[in-house]
């Protein structure tokens, strides 16, 4: 399970993630970055809340990085220790802006 | 008691005829409703005119007879002398008025000329019309009775003398006493010594208008309600006739145009199950019933035409679906074998390999998946060992699984360093990798001869290692990006050493990452209490003692990742004298 939380403040684009976000979950945070980071220069995915990344939820969050690297900047917050450890162990905390 | 299904029902328990039975009875009922009512209505008319006209006649007669008695008779001075000695009597001797002592105090009386008179007047005109019995008589409301003056009756044991009384109602004596002379004046009654009769009279008066007495007519109306018995007999009997063949032609009106298409349309219905279950290719039950009521039933029949020939459609599309599916569903069961059999899987591996033991296997979570374990010799002396998770599951995690693996494998063929394999294939990947898809790596080379361990790490999971003698630990090396996820990245490379006993345990994150119903992970802790359960156990035994350690705790929850691992262990090359 996972629910999204989109919050719009002055071009920046705050998206709350709680539950899971693996294989089931993924398509449907895909659908949503997609569909609102048109114009946006800054995206902060706020991981208070979230339990678990699975590789499929990676992936999202690479694609959203490379698209936030031609138009702005894109920052991870508030991840918890067993998100933050599948950071460090897939190589994610290189190339992510973990606050 | 579960209710049956028609089809299992026995012919004498499936409502064939009911409907026909139930109109049948509902007609009956009706009929019989309308009967009794028409036969009360019948009855009521028909006693109410034949009453009348006895009431009449008797009525008449006592009129006509009135007017003649006085010039005949002084009923005047007749009554009141019958009704002076009867009310000297004292109630004793007035108690019987059968008896001959009762009678003889009369006597007088019937010496009387012209009482003689009165009888023969009064046998006549009784003689002349269609009544019982005329006389004359004084109601007495002191006593309640109606004392006889004059009665022509032969018959002795109906005759009522002179002086006779029977005793009468309230009802009736005021009824007589207060009549105001308009209609006619009777009353009828019942008694055990006349039956029903009707007594219609005329009062006698005086010339200062005090009644003295009456001129009463009996009309017996037994005639009357022996007619009236008849006449509802015979209208019962003619109503039930009729009621039971009109009963009996709706029934068969209602079979034809009800019943029979109603069970011809079940019957059909049955028979397409039937035919549905043993396959027989029908398919006009309902379009041959032909039923042609004109009404809702004809409807009925043409609703069920309809919706066979839409379950025909339905089922010709459900049958290509199916086929289309279980087509899918082959394919993708050959492409999980296609990738099996990719993978290395014959054990014992290198059977003419002193040096090392190695086993691995994988257990995809869906038909296909993105995890992958790879084992070769690159050449005598060279193993190379790979772990691989692709993210994401399914078709196209297989698709990108089977690229890097033969990509990896094609570049550390070419006797690269782990680190320059990596590189490599990454740089192969991220130039065509539209879908951004990755896949996580960990890669070493075991130099055979010397236990030297070259591995590097794109983003995969800590190896866990175990020195000879000793316990499961990771390794917490150092870590790359995951392969094709950003292009030009170089990777780097570590060294370990392997001494003989010592033991290498790969795995993918479906091995930590598996959850219980309680949401809660595996985690490496317990995997590495699973490993050291019993750490000098062969690298096939490893993966079971892991693989149970994982089914306990997952338990009733759906394995949702991949669980592949890999083990092997370093028995010493030429260094160690093997």
């Amino acid at each position: 399970m996972l629910n999204i939380i989109k919050t719009i403040n002055n071009g920046n684009v705050i998206f709350a993630l709680e539950g899971r976000l693996d294989t089931t979950t993924a398509p449907e945070l895909d659908q949503e970055l997609k569909n609102s980071l048109d114009g946006v220069t800054t995206l902060i995915i706020d991981m208070k809340d979230l339990v678990y990344i699975s590789s499929a939820g990676l992936r999202i969050l690479l694609s959203a990085q490379k698209i936030m690297n031609k138009q702005g900047k894109m920052m991870i917050r508030n991840a918890n220790e067993t998100v933050m450890e599948i950071f460090e162990v897939t190589g994610f905390s290189d190339i992510l802006t973990i606050e | 008691m579960p209710k049956k299904s028609v089809r299992e029902m026995s012919a004498l328990e499936r409502k064939h005829y009911s409907l026909e039975a139930r109109v049948f009875h509902t007609a009956m009922l009706g009929s019989i409703i309308l009967g009794v009512v028409s036969l009360l209505i019948g009855l009521g008319l028909y006693v109410y005119a034949l009453a009348g006209q006895y009431i009449g006649e008797a009525f008449g007669l006592s009129s006509s007879t009135s007017v003649v008695v006085n010039a005949v008779a002084d009923t005047e001075s007749l009554s009141k002398e019958v009704m002076t000695i009867y009310h000297g009597l004292s109630d004793e001797e007035r108690a019987d008025p059968e008896s001959e002592a009762y009678h003889a105090r009369f006597a007088q009386i019937e010496q009387r000329e012209d009482y003689q008179y009165l009888l023969s007047v009064l046998r006549t005109f009784r003689d002349s019309g269609n009544v019982y019995d005329l006389y004359i008589a004084v109601y007495d409301k002191e006593t309640s009775a109606l004392v006889y003056i004059a009665d022509p009756e032969e018959n002795e044991d109906y005759a009522c003398p002179v002086g006779y009384w029977e005793s009468v109602g309230q009802d009736e004596i005021d009824k007589f006493l207060n009549w105001n002379g308009e209609g006619k004046l009777y009353d009828i009654g019942n008694t055990d010594k006349y039956g029903w009769m009707c007594t219609a009279g005329v009062p006698l008066k005086t010339a200062s208008g005090d009644i003295t007495c009456f001129v009463l007519s009996d009309v017996t109306l037994d005639g009357l309600i022996h007619g009236a018995r008849m006449f509802a007999l015979q209208f019962f009997i003619a109503t039930l006739i009729v009621m039971v063949v009109f009963a009996l032609l709706l029934v068969r009106h209602m079979k034809k145009t009800i019943v029979r298409p109603i069970n011809a349309i079940a019957d059909a219905a049955e028979s397409y199950a039937s035919d549905k279950r043993s396959g027989a290719d029908v398919n006009d039950h309902f379009a041959k019933l032909n039923i042609r009521t004109g009404d809702e039933i004809e409807n009925l029949s043409l609703v069920m035409d309809d919706m066979e020939r839409d379950l025909l459609e339905h089922e010709k599309d459900l049958t290509k679906i199916t086929a289309e599916k279980e087509r899918i569903s082959t394919e993708l069961s050959l492409a999980t074998k296609i990738q099996a059999d990719m993978l290395p899987n014959i054990y014992p591996a290198f059977p003419e390999r002193p040096e090392f033991d190695i086993y691995a296997a994988m257990d995809p979570a869906k038909e296909v998946g993105g995890d992958f374990y790879d084992f070769f010799l690159v050449d005598d002396d060279h193993l190379c060992m790979v772990m691989a998770d692709v993210s994401g599951k399914g078709v196209p995690a297989a698709l990108f699984m089977m690229a890097s693996k033969i990509i990896l494998q094609n570049n550390a063929m070419l006797g690269k360093s782990p680190a320059q394999i990596l590189t490599d294939t990454n740089a192969a990947i991220c130039s065509n990798n539209r879908e951004e898809m990755f896949v996580t790596v960990w890669l070493g080379i075991l130099e055979l001869s010397t236990g030297k361990l070259t591995a590097a790490n794109a983003g995969h999971e800590y190896p866990v290692m175990r020195k000879a003698n000793g316990q499961f630990e990771l390794v917490k090396d150092k870590h790359g990006f995951v392969i094709g996820g950003m292009d030009g990245l170089r990777y780097k490379e570590y060294e370990l050493q392997m001494e003989p006993g010592s033991k290498l345990f790969l795995y993918t994150d479906g091995v930590p990452e598996a959850t219980d119903a309680n949401q809660e992970l595996f985690g490496t802790e317990r995997m590495l209490e699973a490993l050291n359960k019993d750490a000098s156990a062969t690298p096939e035994e490893i993966l079971k003692q892991v693989r149970c350690a994982v089914d306990g705790f997952v338990n009733e929850a759906e394995q949702f990742d991949d669980l592949t691992m890999l083990c092997l262990e370093y028995k010493g090359g030429e260094q160690y004298g093997a």
